[in-house]
């Protein structure tokens, strides 16, 4: 590899290095305080459905740390497949189940197994079901043709490579299917020193 | 990100800003606006 290409994958270790510690933080000590709103008070403020908080484990409404509401607009119909990239707690996923109705089925995708794990025991005590997978959106761990309906909610962002993650989610699509993220922008060129500072991009 | 769905064979592609979405330090929200930051909600269908 060449140097940059180096400093590249460095830069890029790093970035996942800090997105695993800090969602893991927010998942681990949800009553602490983050540059971002989290918990239910999030959730509210983008208009969730307080019913729906109400009757989520309180663990994944505590740990969600999400920019949006992605069901808002995912108009998803019972039996259908979702799949949820960056499922965290697993609060969107669980949601998503709701309205797949047992002839459906839920998949997360997260960067981190030990939220894999804590999501689908959250989806488990609701008595529904989720698969997880440990995996990135650059290389979504499931086959083509797979999913009705790609929700997606703060994590996008995170990726150095966006039309990678924008490839992929065409891919595990079924033909006639659908996304419905929520993410953040920026509409300027972040400066080089946010670039390359992890803890900032993790942001 | 709206680009690059629309260049990965994705159609009608829509965004609408996600109202009320603010960073809960101030000085990360004012770093926020100064680069144009916002949230937004993404829709788009991959054709039949």
């Amino acid at each position: 590899m060449t140097d940059a290409a180096d400093a590249q994958a460095s830069l890029e270790a790093e970035l996942k290095g800090e997105i695993l510690r800090m969602y893991q933080e927010v998942a681990d000590r949800p009553d602490g305080e983050f540059h971002f709103f989290h918990g239910r008070e999030a959730a509210e403020q983008f208009g969730y459905n307080p019913e729906w908080l109400d009757r989520a484990p309180a663990g994944a409404v505590a740990s969600f740390a999400g920019v949006g509401n992605p069901h808002e607009r995912s108009a998803v119909q019972p039996g259908e497949t979702v799949l949820d990239l960056g499922s965290g707690a697993g609060l969107d996923a669980i949601i998503s189940s709701w309205r797949t109705g047992p002839d459906g089925k839920v998949i997360g995708v997260d960067l981190n197994p030990s939220m894999c794990i804590k999501a689908q025991a959250h989806a488990a005590s609701m008595g529904t079901t989720m698969e997880c997978h440990e995996g990135t959106m650059e290389k979504i761990p499931i086959g083509d043709a797979v999913a009705d309906v790609i929700i997606s909610n703060g994590v996008i962002n995170l990726s150095f490579h966006k039309r990678k993650v924008a490839e992929e989610m065409f891919r595990v699509l079924k033909p006639g299917g659908r996304i419905s993220i929520t993410d953040i922008v920026s509409a300027k060129q972040l400066s080089q020193s946010i670039v390359n500072d992890p803890k900032l991009w993790a942001s | 990100m709206f680009r690059l769905l629309e260049e990965s064979g994705f159609t009608k592609v829509r965004s609408a800003v996600v109202p009320g979405f603010r960073f809960r330090k101030g000085s990360t929200q004012n770093s926020a606006e100064a680069f144009g930051v916002k949230a937004v909600m993404m829709t788009a269908l991959k054709p039949e």
